[in-house]
């Protein structure tokens, strides 16, 4: 009773302040549409719980680890087996981080499917796609802190790739390595990018994200946003559905930890720069269906070095993905094209086919 | 009446042959112009070139009648051309008869190969002269261009002599067993003549020769031992670093078991013949046999190459030690080496062996059934050896074990998915300590035994603690996910009862409205 007394107490010392009223009152006015595509709005949040896995993760790996060339690979170790629960952390960024893709790529094509990303949510989409491109950098980035072989021999070959852009590639080559080669220069970039750049990049664009979404309302999938939701088919945002937000990502935080204690992320041997590269070296699964076509793209087209070709077909195709709501008007107007969504299975179905490919071949 | 029968049957055969050779002669030489079927040619016809020579007492004229060319009919146009039938000497000596005047240079080896690198010419003296020695002399080491002109550094001349040439297995040959050696040595002992190819090279082999086994007996006329030629070949002689060479160390213990695992060939000798098939099965061996190891030793490493001498008894730890450097220098302070000295015993190939010196294990220490210690040492011992014995194989199996226990453990942790690189990596010390201990056990002292054994348990123990604690940590992972889930579960129960809490004030609230 004391404490009940003590917490309002608190609530109208804060509110007599800051307003929390109306902050309350404008969240108690969202609703969420319930109808058979519902499930996908949850994909959204579970991204979100593991960017905030990943912000608390990273933060106390940032105690131990030491970015430099002599010593990354040791001080991971030491995390690994000196540091009080140094294991499941790392091991818990690992996997939250390659969840937190999975989740974004699955949050992505649910939107593009449903064509959530038509007027008036145009800039929702374009900066969830250069979320989603940025959280693969992290990707990237995070990939090679460890310094170890695996990481250190595709970080050198995914570099090499960029390299291959014509006019601009060898200056962001340079830019990326920090010199010629990957080195304990790359390192220290890798990590100023992973742990501060990126992360910022992505929390602006985050706040942008959320407050447009908080504006504008969930989109309700395309042909059913005339029909007036009856009250019954919908739910209040809070607490309702963040309460089952909250029941998701629980679950989300035991599958993690089922997964940090029965696949402790492995740490391999250390990078060895004048080694030769292990057989094998591929890079990770988000990055595979890529590596894997221009694997399979002939050496010369037409004269062209087709390598080159397609780093510019993935980077035409990437620019086109984030302005597909400008390039898909009729959704708009409330026309379904058809041609989208054969487009988005296509595209789908090539990203898994290749990744496929990628750990067969 | 069966001798006279028997002669004239030679006779005929003799007569048969002659008329046949004249035959094929005047066959082959109408047929081509080649060299060698003149040279076939002249052996059957007067040498006016040596009747004049010799008349003149010059050098050729005087020496060729001994030369071995001379004595089967081979005419000095054979190698010079020209008119050997001639009298006057300048229709023999014209251009136009062929004469080519003294070759220099390449031109000499040339001119003999082509005669003795044509297989079917040669049998027609000897079935079994070898042919194709030019061939070989160009690929060897004496076979690359000289320093002073663009031809090779040996000629056949070089070692063969000129004009008194003679059948290698006469002793009149410079290449006959008991000569080769000085042969060799007129430019392997010139150090002038060899910094021009080869200033590394040393050229104090014939003098380390004679000092050898071989050498003393080469130089008091066995023609049986080995010499330069038995060991490096002669014509397709390589540098000794070339895997091609006879005196490659892969080789090396083929090249001398040719006549050392001779039984027939040794027989004067009394030596054994069994030393090659007992060092390729010795640890040494199959290093340097199976391995191809070039580090390992082969029969020169132990007894020398050019002043090839058994080590005797007082010297065998020195030549061990070599290579066993710490082995050797703790076995001279250790109370065996007075103890052996005084026995004249041999060392390290008391406890060891020779020839088949197989790795050493720990079974050898100690005072139990096949340990070397136990061969002197018995319990009624009056010294100390049989307890230090057996207080030494105790001891380094305890460290074997422990260090055997540390492995298992940390590989069981590994296999669990636990970090232990580190503790892996610190048991290398463990490993180290007890190789060191096994050098100690030479020192036969087991206070200097105790030093790297002590060390090594102390390593071995914390990498047990180690893989003991990954374990124990590996189990109250699951138990710790266990509990979490539990809480996870209790929580997620809980908020689902709060959901449908939630849900039904929502729906109360609309049906209100």
């Amino acid at each position: 009773m004391a404490n009940q007394r003590f917490s309002q107490r608190l609530y109208r010392w804060l509110d007599d302040r800051y307003q929390l009223d109306d902050l309350l009152h404008l969240v108690g006015k969202k609703y969420v549409p319930l109808h058979h595509h519902s499930l996908w709005y949850y994909f959204g949040g579970v991204t979100l719980f593991l960017f905030g896995i990943q912000v608390v993760t990273g933060i106390l790996l940032l105690l131990y680890y030491k970015p430099s060339a002599s010593e990354a690979f040791e001080s991971i170790q030491f995390i690994m087996s000196k540091v009080q629960f140094g294991w499941l952390i790392r091991s818990v960024h690992s996997w939250s981080a390659n969840l937190m893709i999975l989740s974004a790529f699955i949050h992505m094509f649910s939107t593009y499917f449903t064509r959530a990303y038509r007027s008036p949510r145009e800039l929702t989409w374009v900066s969830g796609v250069l979320m989603f491109f940025l959280v693969l950098g992290a990707g990237f980035s995070g990939y090679l802190l460890p310094w170890n072989e695996l990481a250190f021999f595709a970080t050198r070959v995914g570099t090499d790739i960029a390299g291959q852009i014509p006019i601009i590639g060898k200056p962001i080559l340079e830019f990326l390595r920090g010199g010629e080669d990957v080195s304990g220069a790359t390192l220290s970039r890798f990590f100023g990018f992973h742990v501060a750049i990126i992360p910022a990049l992505i929390t602006t664009l985050l706040v942008l994200h959320l407050a447009f979404i908080q504006r504008q309302g969930m989109s309700v999938p395309l042909g059913m946003e005339h029909v007036e939701v009856p009250e019954e088919k919908r739910l209040p945002f809070f607490p309702n559905f963040m309460l089952r937000d909250l029941l998701l990502w629980l679950i989300v935080l035991n599958v993690l930890a089922i997964l940090a204690v029965f696949f402790p992320w492995e740490l391999g041997k250390k990078a060895d720069p004048f080694a030769s590269a292990p057989a094998g070296i591929r890079p990770e699964w988000y990055f595979l269906f890529m590596f894997q076509t221009l694997k399979f793209i002939p050496s010369k087209i037409f004269s062209l070095d087709g390598e080159v070709i397609g780093i510019l077909l993935f980077g035409v195709a990437g620019v086109l993905w984030v302005l597909v709501p400008f390039l898909d008007t009729k959704s708009s107007r409330g026309i379904k094209v058809r041609g989208m969504t054969y487009i988005g299975i296509f595209i789908v179905m090539y990203m898994i086919a290749f990744t496929i490919l990628g750990y067969i071949l | 009446m069966d001798a006279f029968h028997t002669k004239r049957r030679k006779n005929i055969f003799l007569l048969l042959k002659r008329l046949l050779s004249i035959l094929a002669a005047t066959f082959l030489t109408i047929l081509s112009s080649s060299h060698t079927y003149a040279v076939a040619h002249q052996r059957t016809i007067q040498d006016q070139c040596y009747a004049c020579h010799q008349a003149m007492g010059d050098k050729p004229g005087s020496l060729y009648g001994r030369d071995i060319h001379h004595k089967i009919g081979i005419t000095c146009a054979g190698c010079h051309g020209g008119d050997a039938t001639a009298e006057d000497p300048e229709i023999a000596m014209s251009k136009k008869a062929g004469f080519v005047g003294v070759p220099t240079g390449n031109a000499v080896s040339e001119m003999c190969a082509r005669c003795h690198d044509n297989a079917e010419f040669m049998k027609s003296y000897n079935p079994l002269l070898p042919a194709g020695q030019y061939a070989q002399l160009k690929g060897s080491v004496h076979g690359r261009a000289s320093t002073v002109a663009n031809e090779m550094v040996a000629q056949c001349t070089s070692c063969h002599g000129v004009h008194e040439i003679a059948k290698v297995t006469t002793p009149a040959s410079p290449v006959y067993p008991t000569n080769v050696v000085r042969t060799c040595a007129r430019c392997h002992s010139d150090p002038t003549y060899m910094k021009k190819y080869n200033p590394a090279l040393r050229v104090d082999q014939f003098e380390l020769y004679k000092t050898s086994v071989h050498g003393r007996r080469n130089m008091e006329g066995d023609p049986k031992v080995a010499e330069c030629a038995s060991c490096h070949g002669s014509h397709d002689i390589l540098p000794a670093k070339d895997p091609r060479s006879h005196v490659y160390p892969i080789n090396i213990p083929e090249t001398c078991a040719k006549c050392h695992s001779n039984e027939k060939y040794m027989k004067p000798y009394h030596l054994p013949t069994n030393q090659y098939e007992e060092y390729v099965s010795s640890v040494h061996g199959v290093a340097l046999l199976k391995k191809h190891d070039t580090g390992a030793p082969a029969c020169n490493s132990c007894h020398g190459n050019h002043g090839a001498v058994p080590p005797g008894v007082q010297s065998v730890s020195n030549v061990c030690g070599v290579c066993h450097t710490l082995n050797a220098q703790l076995f001279e302070g250790s109370p065996h080496k007075k103890a052996f000295d005084q026995r004249k015993l041999p060392e390290c190939e008391v406890c060891h062996g020779n020839h088949g010196v197989q790795h050493p294990t720990d079974a050898m220490l100690g005072v139990g059934e096949g340990s070397v210690c136990s061969r002197c040492h018995t319990l009624g011992d009056t010294s100390s050896g049989y307890q230090v014995a057996k207080v030494m194989r105790l001891m380094i199996d305890s460290l074997t074990n422990r260090q055997g226990l540390a492995e298992r453990l940390l590989k069981e942790a590994e296999q669990k998915g636990m970090e232990v690189s580190e503790a892996f990596y610190n048991l290398r010390g463990a490993r180290q300590s007890l190789m060191e201990a096994r050098t100690a056990v030479h020192a036969f002292d087991l206070a200097t035994f105790k030093d790297p054994l002590d060390k090594g348990m102390k390593i071995a123990n914390q990498a047990v603690l180690d893989g003991e604690s990954a374990i124990h940590e590996y189990y109250f992972r699951r138990w710790g996910l266990g509990i979490s889930t539990l809480i996870i579960t209790v929580l997620a129960f809980g908020l689902f009862l709060r959901i449908r809490q939630a849900d039904r004030e929502w729906r109360e609230k609309q049906r209100r409205m």
